[in-house]
């Protein structure tokens, strides 16, 4: 069980601005442990977001994303109270999700 | 010849049983408006080149209306902080590709209507290397670059 996904998602004058970091080791693959194993690709392969449960931005990742991918994005026509959500998949098969609502900036 | 034939096919047979089991899982639901399905192939791309090729952007045409912010010097190349805005109109995806990383597609992502083709992000460089950023726009590609300089790879070690 990985740690929860931060979301934060602020709306002004009708622009949301939505941060989330989804805590995930983003294993290359090409990294070797101490002990001179190759460490297994394990990293996030699609992110979903959706406001008011429709997707707006969908991401494939690469292993060159950062550990704990962090991304910021940017909706226009959002006001306060709208939903938004967020899944993401690795290539693993593992799976996250996380919502929040709209909140005044 | 007859062989790389079979390889792609092979490969591009691979990415739809991904989605396959990503609608199955219900992330991806049918008839969903956005399709930036994980590109296997092209994420397996070893070259700029040919990530660009398998992603279709093969020609893209340089384009001044893509803002690319990035450090000149990135002290650390595990996290390298980029924002990317694309004001031509209509841009419906983005693509980052680091060309000297062992695998330079970095990204895609797909922007809807109400979504702002504009994203910030953290990226592995292994070492200095071109920053490319795709803009994708009715069919057609643009495509800018900046030049990163690293200090310490963020890769292999």
């Amino acid at each position: 069980m990985s740690d929860p996904i931060k979301l934060r998602a602020t709306v002004k004058d009708s622009t949301g601005e939505v941060r989330v970091l989804m805590p995930h080791p983003m294993e290359s693959g090409l990294r070797r442990a101490p002990s001179g194993q190759l460490i297994p690709a394990r990293h996030i392969t699609s992110v979903v977001l959706s406001l008011n449960g429709r997707p707006v931005i969908e991401g494939a990742l690469g292993s060159a994303v950062s550990a704990n991918p962090l991304f910021a994005f940017q909706l226009e026509g959002v006001k306060a109270g709208d939903q938004l959500a967020v899944a993401w998949r690795d290539n693993t098969g593992q799976r996250g999700n996380a919502e929040a609502v709209f909140s005044a900036a | 010849m007859k062989h790389l034939a079979r390889r792609n096919f092979l490969q591009v047979f691979g990415s739809s049983t991904a989605l396959s089991i990503l609608v199955g899982s219900g992330l991806l639901k049918p008839g969903m408006a956005l399709a930036v399905e994980f590109n296997r192939s092209a994420f397996e791309a070893k070259t700029a080149a040919d990530a660009l090729r398998l992603i279709g952007a093969a020609g893209a045409e340089s384009s001044p209306d893509i803002l690319i912010k990035a450090p000149e010097i990135a002290e650390n190349g595990a996290v390298v902080p980029i924002e990317v805005t694309s004001r031509i109109p209509g841009t419906t995806r983005l693509s980052v590709l680091v060309d000297k990383n062992p695998y330079p597609l970095a990204l895609q992502f797909n922007f809807a209507a109400g979504a702002t083709p504009t994203f910030q992000a953290k990226l592995k460089m292994a070492e200095t290397s071109r920053l490319r950023v795709v803009a994708s726009a009715a069919g057609r590609h643009y495509t800018l670059f900046r030049e990163v300089k690293v200090t310490v790879g963020g890769c292999g070690e």
